[in-house]
């Protein structure tokens, strides 16, 4: 495989791991005409198997660590998480509870952090951007 | 069906129940320009009289809505509050009525109501992993929002040793604060 | 998805992850063939333990943050209800003109809401074109809602005994402007949804609830109205400047005449709520009394009342999705909340999910599913069971909603034939 192996379009799984919505619908505002990014051949996909870059949101629930973990497992290499929310970073106004598991970052290995509650549809373009350089490295680390 | 006024409602309970009913109050406060009324009803029965005091409000309103039941953990007692809402449909007539019944911690069981309102299930179901007061006759006994292998014995919003403490995660870089507040 | 052989049934597992809904629920469909017979719902995905926060770690005013983030969409009407029971509690009565500025903020949040839900039931049912159409023509809102409060998605307008920002004379015609582009396309949103015969077939008689079984599952907000519950907590109740207008629940039968409780029925609703809406800010524009916005605007002092006060309320507010209810019950000397209780309308909504999918094809569980616009962060996926077998055979949701499209597509082609 060459550098040029991900000269493609970026194609995008989101998981909500207990958001509250707030961010899932931003991620869903980013790709809808006003932000388009489909302009550049982002898409959200409906299965992980498709997907190069997983996109995840909320504080992680004791239910969702398992799911969470599988659809991770189910991306192809190579492949970039990009968690957008502060409660997924670091708990964000759910911090100490009984039932939550996260942050993210200690379920599953996160390359892009996007903050905010909710982050505004251009922090997100800009994290799914920094996503892009990652996976670009990453193909052209294959090669070497 | 005829629209009662709080009080004539609350009467009726006295009425229905004598002495399984114990006491009764009714808020009411003015809202915004034309000081329209708001009114919610609270009313406090034994639990013997519980089961008659529901079979009550279905006579005021053939499908009264039962919104939630909110229980809270009062020390030696389990309060649990039946929030229902009657007379809805008629303009700013509807009335909040809070239908309270205490359960001692040493025998927690309260009878079910889903054969009068079958929508009662989820918040019975929820009352029952919550609080652990058990509901008698429940249909459906399995669990509503906790996980399967959540452990048995503890209540999330209990206040004493069966409360979650024991199950806290303070997330790294964070001050565990309910402590601080306890003391 | 396996074919049934004979008399086999099976039990599809839907979920929980479920892209399009973005939210993580289960269903469990006993399937007979291509009809569904049996369905259980399996909620608790994304169980927070909100409740317990506001009782042990957070005084009354970080709850209102707290109460914010039960919901990223129904973001007011939570707050809303939750001040409204310290309110009580607290024996606050809030200014005359907070009243009316918490009015427009949640009037504006519905219309957000029902265009978001209108968008995702028509990638539902595979229109796309549709689904970016009306996305399109939201986000005027959330400039609306961002020049007011300052921000899109979580607006952080209310405080106890009042609200935290003013809405100035300044401000009007900017927010007459967006309204009057929202009355200028609503007719074409009407025929785009109400008057296109793909969709007419694809919601007419699917996902039918009568309204008995909408009273006796106690359902909320347009789900109970598209049945024919004149049931709106702005119409029944006086509270915010609800209380000073003649508002009436809007059934169907304004429109067609008739009630049938499906989920062409609930499109019709949510399309006119969203006039009502906008009817309702105008209102609220014309009228709104002047005065102070907040009872008490230093939060020490305010914290310190609320530390000595004594007593209990219950707020409800009509959320996009219905009813919300919040109950609060406060004791001296506790920093935080003795008690703390919330039910979001979709935790209600879901007991009806059973009957609205039985008897129904798997192809139209995401559009009937859907129509209920559940909310899981509010409250919380769909699995399918064989019943001859007891085989449970995953069906993803992308299968599901490919289902869903060639179902749009057979009818298409028998219709154009």
């Amino acid at each position: 495989m060459s550098l040029n192996s991900f000269k493609r379009a970026l194609w995008l799984y989101h998981i909500n791991a207990g958001s509250c919505n707030g961010c899932d619908i931003e991620i869903l505002a980013t790709l809808t005409p006003r932000y388009d990014v489909e302009r550049f051949g982002i898409v959200l996909v409906g299965s992980p198997r498709h997907a190069d870059v997983l996109a995840v949101t909320g504080p992680v629930p004791r239910q969702m660590v398992s799911r969470l973990k599988r659809v991770y497992e189910q991306i192809p290499d190579p492949k970039v998480v990009l968690q957008v929310g502060s409660c997924g970073m670091e708990g964000g106004v759910f911090h100490e509870s009984y039932n939550l598991v996260g942050p993210v970052d200690q379920i599953i290995p996160v390359d892009v952090y996007v903050p905010g509650c909710p982050p505004r549809p251009e922090a997100i373009i800009e994290g799914v951007v920094k996503a892009w350089v990652k996976l670009e490295k990453a193909a052209e680390q294959r090669i070497t | 069906m005829e629209i009662l006024s709080p009080e004539k409602i609350v009467d009726g309970f006295k009425v229905a129940l004598g002495d399984g009913f114990i006491d009764s109050k009714i808020y009411q406060k003015e809202v915004a320009v034309k000081k329209n009324i708001f009114t919610s009803i609270w009313i406090h029965v034994k639990r013997e009289a519980f089961r008659k005091a529901v079979e009550h409000i279905c006579e005021l309103q053939e499908y009264p809505h039962l919104a939630i039941i909110s229980p809270s953990d009062r020390g030696d007692d389990v309060e649990l509050i039946y929030h229902f809402t009657i007379y809805y449909g008629h303009h700013l007539q509807e009335l909040s009525l809070g239908l309270r019944v205490d359960v001692p911690k040493s025998d927690l069981k309260i009878p079910t109501i889903t054969d009068i309102i079958p929508g009662a299930l989820f918040t019975e179901r929820e009352t029952q992993e919550m609080m652990g007061v058990e509901v008698v006759g429940i249909p459906d006994n399995r669990r509503l929002f906790l996980p399967d292998d959540f452990p048995e014995g503890i209540y999330p919003w209990r206040k004493d040793e069966t409360g979650p403490e024991d199950m806290l995660r303070v997330l790294p870089g964070r001050q565990q604060k309910w402590q601080q507040v306890k003391e | 998805m396996a074919a049934s052989k004979g008399i086999e049934r099976y039990t599809i597992p839907v979920g929980p992850i479920h892209p399009a809904l973005k939210e993580p629920i289960r269903l469990d469909l006993g399937i007979d063939g291509e009809e569904i017979v049996d369905v259980d719902v399996i909620v608790g995905q994304v169980h927070r333990g909100i409740e317990w926060l506001g009782m042990n770690r957070n005084n009354p005013v970080q709850n209102i943050y707290i109460a914010e983030r039960v919901c990223g969409i129904c973001n007011i009407c939570h707050p809303f209800a939750y001040i409204m029971a310290v309110e009580q509690a607290a024996g606050i009565t809030p200014p005359e003109r907070a009243e009316y500025i918490r009015t427009i903020i949640a009037e504006m949040e519905r219309i957000h809401s029902h265009l978001l839900w209108a968008g995702v039931a028509a990638h539902e049912i595979g229109f796309d074109t549709v689904f970016y159409l009306v996305w399109r023509v939201r986000e005027e809102i959330m400039d609306l809602i961002e020049y007011v409060t300052g921000n899109r998605v979580t607006k952080a307008m209310f405080q106890i005994g009042g609200v935290r920002r003013d809405i100035t004379e300044e401000q009007f015609p900017r927010i007459r402007k967006s309204l009057d582009y929202y009355k200028s396309i609503l007719n074409q949103l009407k025929t785009v949804f109400l008057d296109d015969r793909m969709i007419q077939m694809r919601t007419r008689n699917v996902g039918v609830l009568k309204a008995e079984d909408a009273l006796k599952f106690l359902a909320v907000g347009p789900t109970a109205r598209a049945s024919g519950v004149t049931k709106d907590v702005r119409q029944d109740q006086a509270y915010g400047a609800y209380a000073d207008m003649d508002i009436r629940a809007i059934t169907p039968d304004v429109l067609t005449g008739t009630i049938i409780g499906d989920v062409y029925d609930r499109i019709i609703v949510r399309l006119l709520e969203v006039k009502q809406s906008i009817e309702i800010i105008e209102q609220c524009l014309d009228k709104m009394p002047s005065g102070t916005i907040l009872v008490e605007p230093k939060i020490a002092k305010l914290l310190a009342m609320l530390k000595k006060a004594e007593g209990e309320g219950v707020g409800r507010a009509e959320a996009p999705r219905g009813e919300v209810i919040h109950y609060v019950r406060l004791e001296a000397e506790r920093e935080t909340l003795a008690a703390w209780k919330i039910r979001a309308p979709t935790y209600t909504n879901l007991m009806s999910i059973p009957t609205i999918l039985k008897g129904g094809q798997i192809a139209d569980v995401p559009i009937a599913f859907g129509s209920i616009d559940p909310c899981m962060s509010c409250t919380n996926r769909a699995i399918v069971v064989d019943r001859k077998t007891n085989k449970k055979s995953m069906l993803t949701y992308e299968e599901l909603h490919e289902l869903s499209i060639e179902k749009t597509r057979r009818l298409k082609a028998e219709f154009d034939r």
